[in-house]
């Protein structure tokens, strides 16, 4: 898989590329509009990450021409600029998702996968970590063979870890996908969810599956595959 | 009538001076009439006095003494023309005295003999019992016969008296009815010329800072008022510069802070999730990456903040039902309360129809219950209410936390203040959560108000306009989740 990322910002793009690179993704960079367009249509990449203002060629005028050339490769803006306008715009022009700065990490891997994968994640419709498994269908969990009762809310938090499971997820991602953006600056509210997730998932055993990284978020996975 | 206003005042001072130059100038007329008149009517009896001198009393003798009232009946008519004459001896013996006029306006008889020692000659007005006054003029004469006769000539004050009554009636009804006239005429041009000041002060009115591209109305005049107006206009375009560059600053700070910010937090991240390092280096790391995530929500907070004071609040506006909003936000949020052991209920039973944006009404809603629970001890309770009064939808939360001093409740909406320096170190706080609500509200021309008690508990109300009719366009019920 090969990504071509056209940023300017240079600590930027080494920090996102190095990232990328870590998840065992080929990276290429471009600091400005013109070598971005020279690389995309001569090279055959699988995703583009865009920043929008750009030196040379303008980010939106080089989404357009990517667009036009492929209209089939996925596009990830990753911009400052935040206003509604600029996103309807964006998504107007051809892009398939979009991310403002600052952004953590882990939330733009989230989303470089989900644009490969050109699909919902991990849709199975049970999922196993350790001795844990979720049942999708019948919204159900147990552990080590026993029925754990979860509330609507928790189980969508849990549901939301086990798609990404082994990847740290902050805050606001989880507070984006379970409640909604209104819930956002809100984020202790993760924090007691995750509370009252753990003792029901995992005080009543000896290996813990949910995992904080401080600073950075939560975690869902078996000790084994860590 | 409001007695300070320019209007009034310009006209009392103006009808005022109107009244005492008119007055001034009606009692001058009256006075030198007067004089005038009665002046060339002594003048004229003076004249005839030195007549009957000349050609009658000069030449008379002790024994033409009687033949005098006849040539003055044939030659003057007294009676015939109103007219009084009498004759008087030094020695104060009446010699002719004319009969009764024919008006019969005063009796010749009853006019008293003058003062003793008269001058020369001199005119005096005489008031005489049962008649009109008469206007007198006197002459001493000498006569043939050596004696020194006083000839008096008179003749009836009542036609100068009529005249001048007549002129006080009519000054007496003309002025008050000038002054009203002009009273009147002046409060209305007064009134013309100052309703440019009621316009530009309406619409001065309604200037606030979501409208400083508003103008006010220059009045095409080229008089003070246009550059009243001009004056102002430009003051509010300084006002608008200076706002719309401080929010621009907040708008670029912020924007330019968010790049270095993603580098930060990109880098602290990978290294915090870096199993090569210590433990304790990975924990320092999260600490850092703590603080860098205080200051993006605070970054965010102001761009969203700078974003609604630039009128974008209202991206969408949908009509929805505010007490299954409040009903669900507060479900989705009892597990925060329930955590601290504090009771939430909802209060929302029937539907409020407001307008507005779902997302931004909903952060509200979250924001006050999150004070609220925040700011109540454990085993507290908080209530939150919908219901509609008047026009207006209302929305309360009311907790039994902490409260809010008075001093300090005018403060809570500003950005970036904290009521209490010692309990705020709640890493999520930027002391702009309060400042979001009340900015949403204003962009859906709402208020919020709050009320508190130190100890006893505080109580915030939102307060909007209902959307236009009453019933929602399909009944919805309180979402059930979590």
């Amino acid at each position: 898989m090969r990504i071509l990322i056209v940023e300017d910002e240079r600590k930027v793009s080494e920090m996102v590329s190095r990232g990328l690179k870590a998840e065992r993704y080929a990276v290429d960079v471009a600091d400005n509009g013109d070598t971005g367009w020279a690389m995309a249509h001569t090279y055959d990449y699988d995703l583009v990450i865009l920043d929008l203002g750009l030196p040379g060629m303008e980010g939106g005028e080089l989404l357009r021409r990517i667009r036009v050339r492929n209209a089939q490769i996925p596009i990830l803006i990753l911009t400052a600029r935040d206003a509604t306008s600029c996103k309807v715009e964006s998504f107007e022009a051809g892009a398939d998702d979009y991310i403002t700065k600052p952004f953590a990490f882990a939330e733009l891997v989230v989303r470089v996968k989900a644009l490969l994968r050109r699909g919902p994640a991990n849709q199975a419709s049970k999922v196993r970590i350790g001795d844990l498994e979720l049942d999708r269908l019948a919204q159900q969990v147990s552990r080590a063979g026993q029925r754990i009762s979860l509330t609507p809310k928790e189980y969508a938090l849990l549901d939301y870890l086990a798609t990404h499971k082994g990847r740290v997820l902050s805050r606001t991602m989880i507070v984006e996908h379970v409640w909604d953006q209104s819930f956002e600056g809100l984020t202790n509210i993760v924090d007691v969810y995750v509370r009252h997730l753990r003792k029901k998932v995992d005080d009543p055993f000896p290996a813990k599956l949910i995992h904080t990284v401080r600073g950075v978020g939560y975690s869902l996975e078996a000790a084994s595959e860590a | 009538m409001k007695t300070r206003s320019i209007r009034f005042r310009l006209t009392a001072w103006y009808a005022g001076l109107l009244t005492t130059v008119v007055l001034a100038l009606a009692a001058v007329l009256f006075l030198h009439l007067q004089s005038y008149l009665e002046g060339a009517l002594a003048e004229t009896q003076t004249r005839r006095a030195h007549q009957i001198a000349d050609t009658l009393v000069a030449k008379v003798r002790a024994a033409d003494e009687a033949n005098i009232g006849g040539e003055i009946a044939s030659l003057y008519a007294p009676e015939k023309g109103d007219r009084f004459i009498r004759i008087t001896r030094p020695d104060g013996g009446v010699i002719y005295r004319s009969g009764p006029p024919n008006s019969q306006a005063f009796d010749p008889a009853a006019v008293p003999p003058a003062a003793p020692e008269p001058p020369w000659e001199f005119s005096r007005k005489q008031a005489v019992a049962g008649g009109a006054a008469l206007l007198i003029s006197s002459v001493r004469a000498p006569s043939a016969s050596g004696g020194t006769y006083l000839i008096e000539v008179g003749t009836s004050a009542a036609p100068v008296d009529a005249m001048f009554r007549h002129l006080l009636v009519v000054l007496g009804l003309g002025l008050p009815l000038v002054v009203a006239l002009a009273a009147a005429g002046g409060y209305a041009l007064v009134r013309r010329a100052l309703r440019p000041v009621d316009e530009i002060a309406g619409k001065a009115e309604q200037i606030t800072q979501h409208n400083l591209g508003d103008r006010l109305p220059v009045p095409g005049t080229g008089d003070e008022l246009e550059r009243l107006s001009t004056a102002l206009n430009h003051m509010i375009i300084r006002l608008d510069d200076a706002f719309q560059n401080s929010k621009r600053f907040v708008a670029d700070a912020s924007h330019e802070l968010r790049t270095p910010l993603t580098v930060l937090s990109g880098e602290l991240e990978s290294l915090a999730q870096d199993w090569e390092l210590s433990a304790e280096t990975r924990e320092r790391l999260g600490s850092l990456l703590e603080e860098v995530g205080r200051l993006v929500k605070i970054v965010e907070r102001l761009f969203a903040l700078s974003r609604l004071d630039a009128g974008e609040a209202q991206s969408e506006s949908v009509r929805f039902d505010l007490a299954e909003l409040a009903a669900s936000t507060a479900d989705q949020m009892a597990l925060l309360a329930e955590d601290r052991r504090i009771v939430v209920t909802c209060n929302a039973a029937t539907p409020v129809a407001v307008e507005g944006d779902h997302a931004r009404l909903k952060q509200v809603v979250v924001n006050l219950l999150d004070n609220a629970i925040k700011y109540t001890p454990e085993g507290g309770a908080v209530q939150i209410r919908v219901k509609s009064a008047g026009s207006r939808a209302v929305l309360e939360v009311i907790d039994t936390g902490i409260g809010i001093a008075g001093d300090q409740l005018v403060h809570i909406f500003d950005r970036f203040y904290r009521a209490d320096k010692t309990r705020s170190r709640n890493p999520d706080g930027a002391g702009l959560g309060l400042a979001i609500v009340k900015s949403i509200c204003h962009a859906h021309q709402g208020q919020i108000e709050v009320e508190s008690a130190v100890g006893k508990g505080s109580c915030f109300r939102v307060l909007l306009p209902l959307a236009d009719e009453h019933s929602l366009p399909s009944a919805t019920k309180p979402d059930s989740a979590s």
